[in-house]
């Protein structure tokens, strides 16, 4: 029996997809099987499978305390902010045509600290969803002010090739950091504020149950809605008039996967604080592994930017023993001199 | 009628740019824009495509106003190829033909085999076959401008709006475009530079700071006299001897 071309196509696909989906499982099951104590994949697979499909293998109640409860939570969750912040970046720098747009140099990510900062020191509930919605708010003025900058620096968010944006997203970010230092010394208590400058350097060990259902949804409406538009995005390759004559809603598109970047990039942030680095880079690596159609570079910067994420964070935990490094650390230390090299290849290209 | 512009006009913080241009653009022809740098010729092709919105007038296609309908509806009728589309993007010559395809897909309608014949066509079209996994950055400029307008062909559209789509291209490939484009059942725009290329055309449109100031036949239109007003140069006009045409040959005013 032969497949037609289209069968080979949707096979490969599925296999692809198999694959990534398999090397995602790996990375957690490892994210929970190292650590301080490292445990046995096979206690760590019993305990899944108690919890889960209510089998009954007799095991120490701390050991599965631990990995229910601590780690399966904090790898998820590294999962959904790597995927989350990776995909955001590859949006921005897609629909920006800027190979240096990421949340988190944007500012994007100072703005969603802020707004999170203001509503847990203003005692609006210190809640997920509010925090996430403050966070959100903040993203959102944050990214309108570093836009309106980069236009009347004469750069705007439909020019291509311009560093203004890049330039107005340093200055916003300079901004709103030291708005949300001037709100912390202000208006926290000591104990609040050490928590919240441990929490805003990024930080996994606080990632709980509530915060998971908060944000594998939100990681997978993200990604969602980039598979969506991925002809969208496919179609600003040559800039965004192209685009518009391409029979894409330039407008509206670039209302909506901003929005739908700010609303994930809050969300990440208010769960884990701002990481720097991850959307910057991993999109990029992405695009050297699958090549640059959006339909394949979506899930594959969402597969990598989880892997990366729950990496990153067992590097975190283990790098230095008895100690956790803050997770942003470590996406710095990678992504920094990779930054280098994006800005040094820019450079030579014609 | 299938493309018409009444009264349009584009100003830019408060300088026209565009002033007052009337026209009517019949099914089938090939209506060539001629005039000198800054003219207006690349921001009508925008407006009558309908990426820039007019600042005065308005443009119809087959009746309709450009303006009210939705983009998608706009690029499966008129395919641009804009002056200069450039990308730093790592795409090849096929990604980037298949753009092409993209007012005809949705998500629920996806790539399908019949897509991959239009682009194999457009590519054989514009000479390009074989270019298809080559990257764009190692393209030269004549190049460039083939997959551009293949990109527009694979579109499939009923009007053809082309901003000087010879500009970097060799003698014969200069002719077979044209050709192509002249023999093609679509209606085209085409701004040009060359006023020999421009003869070709089945009218001529001579724009002069942002005012069309003639339309109609090429013979009529590009008379020694207006070339002299509008460009600025001396024109004398020659004959083939191998088939009787005009040609025209330029010489400085003074
Ligand atoms: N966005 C803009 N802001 C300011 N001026 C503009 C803008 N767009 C176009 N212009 C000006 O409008 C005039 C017409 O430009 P246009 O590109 O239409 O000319 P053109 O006839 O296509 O010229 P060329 O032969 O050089 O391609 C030029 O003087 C140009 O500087
Ligand atoms: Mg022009």
């Amino acid at each position: 029996m032969s497949l037609t071309a289209s069968q080979e196509i949707y096979v490969s696909r599925l296999g692809r997809g198999t694959l990534g989906f398999a090397a995602l499982v790996v990375a957690v099951l490892a994210g929970i099987c190292i650590g301080e104590t490292p445990i046995p994949v096979s206690i760590v697979l019993q305990t899944l499978a108690n919890r889960i499909f209510g089998s009954a293998y007799v095991l120490d109640p701390i050991d599965m305390g631990v990995i229910w409860n601590y780690r399966l939570p904090r790898a998820i969750i590294a999962a959904c902010c790597g995927s989350g912040l990776a995909i955001s970046g590859m949006v921005l720098q897609s629909l920006l045509r800027n190979a240096l747009a990421d949340p988190y140099l944007l500012g994007i990510s100072a703005g969603a600290s802020t707004g999170a900062v203001a509503v847990t020191v203003a005692g609006m509930g210190a809640g997920a969803i509010s925090m996430s919605l403050g966070a959100f708010v903040g993203a959102v003025v944050a990214f309108a002010l570093v836009a309106i900058m980069a236009r009347a620096a004469g750069g705007g968010v439909t020019l291509h090739g311009t560093g203004q944006i890049v330039l107005a997203g340093i200055a916003g970010s300079q901004l709103f950091n030291a708005l949300t230092s001037f709100i912390i010394t202000k208006s926290a208590n000591a104990e609040q504020a050490r928590g919240i400058m441990f929490w805003l350097l990024g930080n996994l060990s606080g990632a709980r149950w509530p915060d998971v259902w908060l944000a594998v949804p939100i990681a997978l409406v993200g990604l969602a809605a980039c598979i969506w538009y991925a002809r969208a995005l496919d179609a600003f390759a040559f800039g965004a008039e192209s685009a518009s004559s391409l029979g894409i809603p330039v407008r509206r598109v670039q209302v909506v996967l901003i929005g739908f970047t700010a609303l994930v990039t809050a969300v990440m942030v208010s769960i884990v604080g701002s990481i720097g680095f991850v959307g910057l880079v991993i999109p990029h690596a992405a695009r050297f592994l699958v090549g640059v159609r959006h339909g394949r570079l979506g899930p594959a910067t969402a597969l990598i930017g989880a892997v990366f994420l729950i990496t990153a964070d067992v590097l975190s935990r283990t790098i230095i023993p008895g100690q956790v490094l803050p997770i942003g650390v470590i996406t710095a230390l990678v992504g920094a001199p990779a930054f280098a090299v994006i800005l040094i290849r820019g450079r030579r290209a014609p | 009628m299938i493309l018409e512009a009444h009264g349009l006009g584009w100003s830019v913080r408060g300088k026209p740019i565009v002033t007052g241009v009337d026209l009517v653009v019949n099914e089938g022809e090939t209506l060539g824009l001629v005039g000198p740098n800054g003219s207006g010729k690349s921001t009508m092709m925008k407006l009558l495509a309908g990426i820039r919105q007019p600042t005065s007038g308005d443009v119809r296609v087959k009746g309709e106003a450009l303006r009210a309908m939705p983009r998608r509806a706009v690029a499966q009728l008129i395919a641009f190829l804009e002056q200069q589309a450039e990308t730093t993007e790592a795409i090849t010559v096929k990604d980037a033909v298949d753009l092409g395809r993209t007012p005809w897909l949705t998500p629920l309608q996806p790539w399908s085999p019949k897509d991959d014949l239009i682009v194999a066509q457009a590519l054989a079209d514009t000479d390009m076959e074989g270019f298809e996994r080559r990257s764009w950055a190692t393209l030269s400029g004549g190049e460039r401008q083939r997959v551009h307008l293949a990109r527009a062909l694979a579109q499939q559209p009923q009007i053809l709006l082309l901003d000087e789509p010879t500009n970097h291209l060799d003698v014969q490939h200069q002719l077979s475009i044209l050709d192509l484009v002249a023999k093609l059942p679509v209606t085209s725009v085409v701004a040009l530079h060359d006023l020999n290329q421009a003869v070709s055309c089945d009218r001529v449109g001579v724009l002069s700071g942002g005012r069309l100031v003639a339309l109609g036949p090429p013979h009529e239109v590009l008379t020694v006299e207006r070339i002299g007003a509008v460009f600025g140069v001396r024109a004398s006009i020659l004959t083939d001897p191998a088939d009787g045409t005009h040609m025209f040959r330029f010489h400085p005013a003074s």
